[in-house]
C-alpha cells in the first residue's frame, strides 16, 4: 500500500526540465522539482520556492527605467526580489540564486536546445545578494512580472557539462545520461530507475524538506494505447491514469456511467478553447454576416449537451468565464438556423434550387474545414458542423490531416476558409499573439506570431496592449471586456467551447486536485494519500 | 561453403545500404519535422525558436547532405541519438531486440509445438468432421484482426476475469527470487504472446495439414501401405519426414522475421519491443530511432534467414546450399 | 481411414466442402451487391447516412434504423455498407494490382530468364525479407506535398482512397511473382510454347497469350485470398491512424473509433469486427474451394 502505480499514454523524451517540451516530462519534474511561483488550482499565483509572492504592492517589484538602448532611448522595465525558501539538492547541496542564474544562462543560449526562449530572452539580468536572495530585471512593464514558473538546472551537476561545450548539452545533460543521480531532485521524490519509454521508478526524496510525501515509491508506466490503458486501470494493473496525459474524455465518461462505485470522475473546466479560426483574406468570408451566419447554423449548445454530456460548457469569447479577467461584454450567439438563412440572403448568398447557395458573380458558398486528425471528437464535432452547415446550404468539406501537417500550414497562414483547434493559456493572459494586427504570421516577419485569421483593427490593438501594460485588476478587467466584445462582434474566429480535463480518479486515493492549466496536479503530490 | 557464406553476407551488406538510403529519403519525405512537432506540444513556441532550433538539429539542411553525414558517422559506429528520448539509438534498441525475442520466440515455439502435430493429425483424416472444426478455427485465426483479438483478450482475462495483466512488462524488484521474477515476466507475456501464437498457429497448421496431405499422395507412400506398413508407422515413420521439409523452410522464413517485432501486438500490450519502438519513432518524427531501428530490424531478420537456412542444410541433407543461393 | 471409406459419407462430405466455398461466395456477392447499391437503398428506405442527428444517438434496432444509430445519430447499417464498399474495393482493387504486379515480374523473370531473372529475383527474395509493415507505415505517413503531388488533390478523399490500395498492393506482389515465375517455368517447356517460338511468335505474346493464360488459374487462387489480407491490412492501417480518414467509413476506421466507446455501444465494434472477420474467411475459403477445384490431382482423389 505504500506504492502508487501511475498509467500514462506518453512517455516523456527528456527529463531535463528546461529542453522538455512535453506534459509527461513536466508531470514527473513535479515531482522531483518546484518552480519559484506557479498558479493554483483556483488559478491564483503562489509561491512555491519563494518565501512571499513578489508584487508592486509589497515592495518587491518595481516599475525601473532600464538603461538607455543603442539608439539612446530609455524604456521602463521591472525589477522582482526573489527569496528562496531554505531547500537542498537530494545530494546535499543547498539550492541557491546561483542555479537559478545558471538556468536563465541556459534558456537563453541559442545552441542550447531549448525550445521556448522567450520566457528567458525577457530576463535582462540576474543580481545574486546572497544564497537566498536574488533579483532579477525584466525587459518590459507586463502584468506577469512575477510569473516565474520553470525549474532551476543543478548548476553544481549541469554547469561543467553545458560550459564544456552548449551545443552538445542537451544530449550530454545528467538528467538523461544519469537520471537517477540524487543530486537533480529537490522535491519529495527523486528518481531511482528509467526504463525508457517503458517505465519510471521514484522514491521519497529524504532531502525534500516540506510536507512528507505518503507513498514509498512511485511506479509510472506508459501505454501508448488508450484502451490497453484503460484495461491496465479497469483491471487493476496501474491505480491512477492523470488527467494530464490519459484517458479520452468519453473515456472518462463510459467510466462515471459504469464504474462510479469505484472511481470519482473529476471534469475540471480548463483553459482549452475550442474555436474555428476564419481566413479572413476569403472573398467568401470577408463579410462578418457569413461568419456570423456560420456560428449561428451550428447548434453548439446540442453539440455540447449530447457529445459531452454538458460538460463542456459553449464559448462566448476567448476568456474564460472563471478567468479573473472575464466579463460578460461580448454578444452571445444563440442557435437560430432561420436567421442563419436571412443573414446569408442578406449577404447576397440566396439558395438555388440544388440547395447550394450562390452569389450575384455565380460563387458557389463552399468552405473547407481544416482540423488535425487523430482525435475522436474533432472528427465527431467536424462531422457534426459539416451536416448543419449543410441543413441552410454551405457546402463544407472536411480536411484532416495529422497535427505536424496541419499546425505547419496554419503557422502560415495556408488554410482555405475555417480552422479548428484548441490552445490552451494560464490565468489572465492576453490574447495578443492571436488577435494583434503586428502578429499576422508573413514571409516578412519570419512566420511569427499566431493571429492566424489574419485580423486587423485598431480597437482591439489598443485594447490589447493596454491589457498588457496595465498593473491594475480592475482597469485590466476593463480593457478585457474591449477584447471580448470586439471579438465577438468582428468574430475573426467563432468561438465553440471550452474543453475540460477529465480526471478518473479511484476513490481510494485522495488529495489530487486537478488545476485546468498547464500546471501539474503532481506539484501537491504530497498530499495525495490513500484513504485509509 | 565459405564461398556461399560471404555472398550471403554482401548480400546482407548491399540490402543494408540500399535500404539506409530509402529509408531516409522515405523518412524526409514524412510530414513536418521534430521541430514541428515540438511546436504543437508547446504552445509558448515562437517560429524564431522553430528556425534557430532546426538550425541546431541539421534539420535545415538538403537530405542527401543529412544522410552522407549521418552514413559518415555511421560508418565510424556512431549512429547518433534518439531525439523523442535522448539517449543513443543503440542503447534504446538492444534492450528492445530482446524483449521482442522473447515475445515472438515464445509465440513461435508454441504455434509450431501445437501446429505440426494439429497439422498432421487433421491431415490423416481429410475432410472429416474434426478437420472441418480445425480448419475453420485456422481460417478464423487469420482472418482476425489482430488489435481486435488483443481488445478480445484483454477485455476478458484482464478486465472481467482479472487472471492477467493487461499490459506492460513485469517490473523487477530487487531482492525478487529469480524464479520469481521468472513467473512475473511469464505472467505479462502471456496475452500477447496467445495473440501472435493464435494467428501464426492458424498459418502453420495449415501448412502442416497441406504438405502432409501432398506426401501422403506419393507413390512411396502407397507402397508403404500396399506392403502392409502400420497407419501411424506411415505417418509417423515415412510421411511426417518428408512432409518436414517445406514446413521446415516456411518456418524457416518466418524465423527470421521474429526480430522484426510485431508492431500492432506490441502497441496493444505496451510490451517495449521492436516493433512498438519502431512504431513510436515514425510517429514521434524520431528519424534517427526509426531508422536504426529499421535497419537493425533488417539485418537480424537477414541474419536469422540465413541460421535458419543453415539449420535446415544440416536437418535436411536433401537440401543444398547452392540450391538456395 | 482413408478417404473412400463410404460413397454417402463421401457426398456428404464433398457437398459440405462444396457448400462451404458456395456460402462465401454467396455471403460475398451478397455483401458486394448490397454495398455498391447503398446510396440507392438509403434513397429508398430515406435515410441519409451522412447526416448527423445528435438527438437520436446510439439508439437501438428500430424500424427505422435496423441495425440502430452511431455515435453521431446516423444509420449503422447503412453506415456499414458505405464502409463494406471502401474495404471492398481496397482488398480487390489492392490485390489485382498486386497480381498485375506480381505477374509481370515473375513471368518475364521466368521467361527471359538468365541475369534479369536472378537480378528480379534477388529483388524479390530482398523484398520478402525487409520488415514490411514499418515500411508501409512510413509509405502511408508521407506528406504528398513532399513529391510534388498538389495540396487539392492529396487532401481529396479519392486520393486518398487509391493511396492506401496502393500501398497495401505493396505487400502481396512477391508472393504472386514466385509463383508466376515457377508455373512459367514449367510452362516454358511444354510443347505450346515452343510450337508458338518455331512459329516466330514475339516474347510478349508468347508472355501473353499462352504463359499468363495458363497460369491463370494459380493467380486466380491467390488473388481471392490476399484480398482478405489486403482487407485486414486495411484495418491495421487504420488502426495505427493511417487508413481511410473519416467522413469518409471503412471498417477499419470504424472499429478503430469505436474502441473508445467499447463499454458504451459495445455493438458499434462488433459489427464492423464481425463483418471483417467473415469477409475475410470468406475469401479464404473461396480461394481454397477453387484451388481445390482447379487442383486436377484433387479430382483424382474424389
Amino acid at each position: 500500500m505504500d506504492e502508487l502505480v501511475i498509467g500514462m499514454s506518453t512517455a516523456p523524451g527528456t527529463l531535463n526540465p528546461l529542453l522538455n517540451s512535453m506534459l509527461a516530462g513536466a508531470f514527473i519534474n513535479s515531482m522531483t522539482e518546484r518552480p519559484i511561483t506557479v498558479f493554483d488550482p483556483d488559478w491564483k499565483l503562489v509561491c512555491l520556492l519563494c518565501t512571499e509572492l513578489p508584487t508592486v504592492e509589497n515592495g518587491h517589484a518595481r516599475i525601473v527605467d532600464l538603461p538607455p538602448d543603442d539608439k539612446g532611448v530609455v524604456r521602463k522595465g521591472m525589477e522582482v526580489d526573489i527569496e528562496l525558501r531554505p531547500m537542498t539538492w537530494g545530494d546535499g547541496t543547498p539550492v541557491t540564486a546561483r542555479d537559478f542564474q545558471f538556468t536563465i544562462d541556459v534558456g537563453r543560449h541559442p545552441q542550447s536546445g531549448v525550445p521556448s526562449v522567450e520566457d528567458y530572452r525577457r530576463i535582462l539580468k540576474v543580481e545574486i545578494k546572497d544564497d537566498r536572495h536574488f533579483t532579477i530585471t525584466r525587459d518590459r512593464v507586463t502584468f506577469d512580472y512575477n510569473v516565474l514558473d520553470f525549474f532551476p538546472l543543478p548548476a553544481h551537476i549541469e554547469k561543467p557539462i553545458f560550459d564544456a561545450d552548449p551545443a552538445e548539452y542537451r544530449t550530454r545533460t545528467t538528467y538523461d545520461a544519469d537520471p537517477a543521480n540524487p543530486g537533480l531532485a529537490y522535491g519529495p521524490y527523486r528518481v531511482v530507475e528509467v526504463v525508457p519509454g517503458s517505465r519510471i521508478a521514484l522514491e521519497r526524496n529524504p532531502h525534500w524538506s516540506g510536507a512528507p510525501p505518503q507513498f514509498r515509491r512511485i511506479l509510472i508506466k506508459f501505454f501508448e494505447n488508450s484502451s490497453s490503458l484503460e484495461a491496465n486501470l479497469l483491471s487493476g494493473n496501474v491505480d491512477y491514469v492523470p488527467g494530464e496525459s490519459g484517458l479520452s474524455f468519453s473515456q472518462s465518461l463510459a467510466f462515471e456511467q459504469r464504474h462510479a462505485d469505484r472511481y470519482n470522475v473529476v471534469f475540471k473546466p480548463s483553459l482549452t478553447y475550442g474555436h474555428i479560426d476564419v481566413n479572413l483574406d476569403n472573398p467568401l468570408l470577408g463579410d462578418v454576416r457569413v461568419r456570423r451566419a456560420i456560428l449561428m447554423a451550428i447548434d453548439r449548445k446540442t453539440i455540447s449537451d449530447k457529445l459531452f454530456h454538458g460538460k463542456q460548457p459553449v464559448a462566448d469569447g476567448n476568456v474564460n468565464p472563471l478567468d479573473p479577467m472575464y466579463s460578460p461584454a461580448a454578444r452571445p450567439y444563440a442557435y437560430d438556423p432561420a436567421q442563419a438563412k436571412e443573414l446569408l440572403d442578406e449577404a447576397g448568398f440566396r439558395q438555388v434550387a440544388t440547395g447550394e447557395r450562390r452569389n450575384a458573380r455565380g460563387q458557389r458558398l463552399s468552405l473547407v474545414l481544416d482540423y488535425a486528425s487523430g482525435n475522436r471528437a474533432s472528427d465527431q464535432v467536424a462531422q457534426v458542423i459539416q451536416s448543419e452547415l449543410r441543413r441552410v446550404g454551405i457546402e463544407l468539406r472536411l480536411k484532416a490531416a495529422p497535427a505536424r501537417i496541419y499546425f505547419g500550414n496554419l503557422n502560415k497562414r495556408k488554410f482555405d476558409s475555417l480552422a479548428f483547434y484548441s490552445w490552451v493559456t494560464s490565468p489572465g493572459s492576453v490574447p495578443r499573439t492571436t488577435l494583434h494586427s503586428t502578429e499576422i504570421p508573413s514571409a516578412e516577419n519570419g512566420w511569427s506570431g499566431q493571429n492566424f485569421p489574419g485580423y486587423r483593427n485598431p480597437e482591439m490593438d489598443r485594447a490589447l496592449d493596454g491589457a498588457e501594460r496595465e498593473l491594475d485588476p480592475v482597469r485590466r478587467r476593463a480593457f478585457f471586456a474591449d477584447i471580448l466584445r470586439l471579438y465577438a462582434d468582428d468574430l475573426p474566429a467563432l468561438p465553440m467551447y471550452f474543453r475540460v480535463d477529465s480526471f478518473v480518479i479511484p476513490k481510494t486515493l485522495t488529495g489530487v486536485v486537478p488545476t485546468g492549466h498547464q500546471g501539474c496536479t503532481s506539484l501537491w503530490i504530497e498530499n495525495w494519500r490513500w484513504r485509509d | 561453403m565459405g564461398r556461399y557464406l560471404a555472398s550471403r553476407a554482401v548480400q546482407i551488406v548491399i540490402v543494408l545500404v540500399i535500404m539506409s538510403f530509402v529509408v531516409y529519403l522515405l523518412i524526409g519525405l514524412m510530414p513536418g519535422d521534430p521541430i514541428d512537432m515540438m511546436i504543437s506540444g508547446n504552445p509558448r513556441m515562437t517560429s524564431e525558436d522553430a528556425q534557430r532550433l532546426r538550425a541546431l538539429y541539421g534539420v535545415d539542411r538538403p537530405l542527401v547532405e543529412r544522410y552522407l553525414a549521418w552514413a559518415h558517422q555511421a560508418l565510424l559506429g556512431n549512429f547518433g541519438y534518439s531525439r523523442s528520448l535522448n539517449r543513443p539509438v543503440l542503447a534504446v534498441l538492444w534492450p528492445r531486440l530482446l524483449n521482442t525475442l522473447e515475445l515472438e520466440g515464445l509465440a513461435f515455439l508454441i504455434a509450431t509445438a501445437i501446429a505440426l502435430p494439429l497439422g498432421m493429425w487433421v491431415a490423416a483424416r481429410p475432410r472429416s468432421k474434426a478437420d472441418y472444426v480445425v480448419n475453420l478455427f485456422c481460417f478464423a485465426g487469420i482472418s482476425m484482426p489482430t488489435f481486435w483479438l488483443a481488445l478480445l483478450l484483454i477485455s476478458l482475462f484482464a478486465v472481467k476475469l482479472g487472471w492477467l495483466p493487461a499490459g506492460g512488462m513485469a517490473d523487477p524488484r530487487a531482492g525478487a527470487s529469480f524464479l520469481a521474477a521468472l513467473g512475473q515476466n511469464i505472467r505479462f507475456a502471456l496475452l500477447p504472446v496467445a495473440t501472435l501464437a493464435l494467428v501464426q498457429l492458424g498459418v502453420y497448421t495449415r501448412f502442416m495439414r497441406s504438405a502432409m496431405i501432398e506426401t501422403l499422395r506419393q507413390d512411396y507412400i502407397r507402397t508403404a501401405r500396399a506392403k502392409g506398413a502400420s497407419e501411424r508407422m506411415v505417418l509417423m515413420g515415412h510421411a511426417f519426414r518428408n512432409a518436414l521439409a517445406p514446413v521446415l523452410t516456411i518456418l524457416a522464413l518466418s524465423f527470421g522475421a521474429l526480430f522484426s517485432g510485431a508492431m500492432i501486438t506490441e502497441t496493444m500490450f505496451a510490451w517495449p519491443g521492436m516493433g512498438a519502438t519502431i512504431y513510436q519513432a515514425i510517429q514521434t518524427n524520431d528519424f534517427n530511432l526509426a531508422l536504426v531501428g529499421l535497419l537493425l530490424a533488417t539485418f537480424a531478420t537477414m541474419a536469422g534467414n540465413l541460421l535458419a537456412d543453415l539449420a535446415l542444410v544440416a536437418v535436411d541433407p536433401r537440401v543444398s546450399i547452392t540450391e538456395r543461393a | 481411414m482413408s478417404a473412400g471409406a463410404h460413397p454417402t459419407r463421401l457426398v456428404w462430405r464433398r457437398l459440405l466442402r462444396h457448400r462451404l466455398a458456395e456460402i462465401s461466395l454467396a455471403f460475398l456477392v451478397v455483401l458486394l451487391v448490397l454495398s455498391l447499391g447503398a446510396p440507392l437503398l438509403a434513397g429508398l428506405r430515406g435515410v441519409d447516412p451522412s447526416m448527423t442527428d445528435l438527438y437520436h444517438r446510439l439508439e437501438g434496432p428500430s424500424a427505422r434504423n435496423w441495425l440502430g444509430t452511431d455515435d453521431l445519430g446516423r444509420d449503422l447499417f447503412q453506415r456499414l455498407l458505405d464502409g463494406g464498399r471502401v474495404s471492398l474495393l481496397v482488398g480487390i482493387m489492392g490485390a489485382i494490382l498486386s497480381a498485375i504486379l506480381g505477374a509481370i515480374i515473375g513471368v518475364v523473370a521466368g521467361y527471359r530468364g538468365g541475369r534479369l531473372d536472378s537480378v528480379l529475383m534477388r529483388f524479390t527474395d530482398g523484398v520478402i525479407a525487409l520488415p514490411l509493415l514499418p515500411l508501409l507505415v512510413i509509405l502511408a505517413a508521407i506528406d504528398p506535398a513532399k513529391i510534388g503531388i498538389p495540396p487539392d488533390v492529396a487532401q481529396s478523399e479519392t486520393f486518398s482512397l487509391y493511396r492506401i490500395v496502393v500501398i497495401v498492393a505493396l505487400t502481396g506482389w512477391t508472393t504472386v511473382a514466385r509463383l508466376v515465375r515457377a508455373e512459367t517455368l514449367s510452362l516454358k517447356a511444354r510443347d505450346f510454347t515452343r510450337a508458338a517460338q518455331a512459329l516466330g511468335a514475339r516474347p510478349w505474346r508468347i508472355m501473353l497469350r499462352h504463359i499468363l493464360p495458363n497460369a491463370a488459374g494459380s493467380l486466380v487462387v491467390s488473388t481471392t485470398m490476399s484480398i482478405g489480407t489486403l482487407i485486414l491490412f486495411e484495418s491495421t492501417l487504420s488502426f495505427l491512424g493511417l487508413g481511410i480518414q473519416p467522413p469518409a467509413a471503412s471498417w477499419g476506421n470504424m472499429l478503430t473509433g469505436a474502441q473508445e466507446l467499447l463499454q458504451e455501444a459495445p455493438m458499434l465494434a462488433v459489427w464492423p469486427g464481425l463483418l471483417i472477420l467473415l469477409t475475410v474467411i470468406a475469401f479464404n475459403f473461396l480461394g481454397d474451394g477453387l484451388q481445390d477445384a482447379l487442383d486436377p490431382r484433387s479430382e483424382r482423389r474424389t
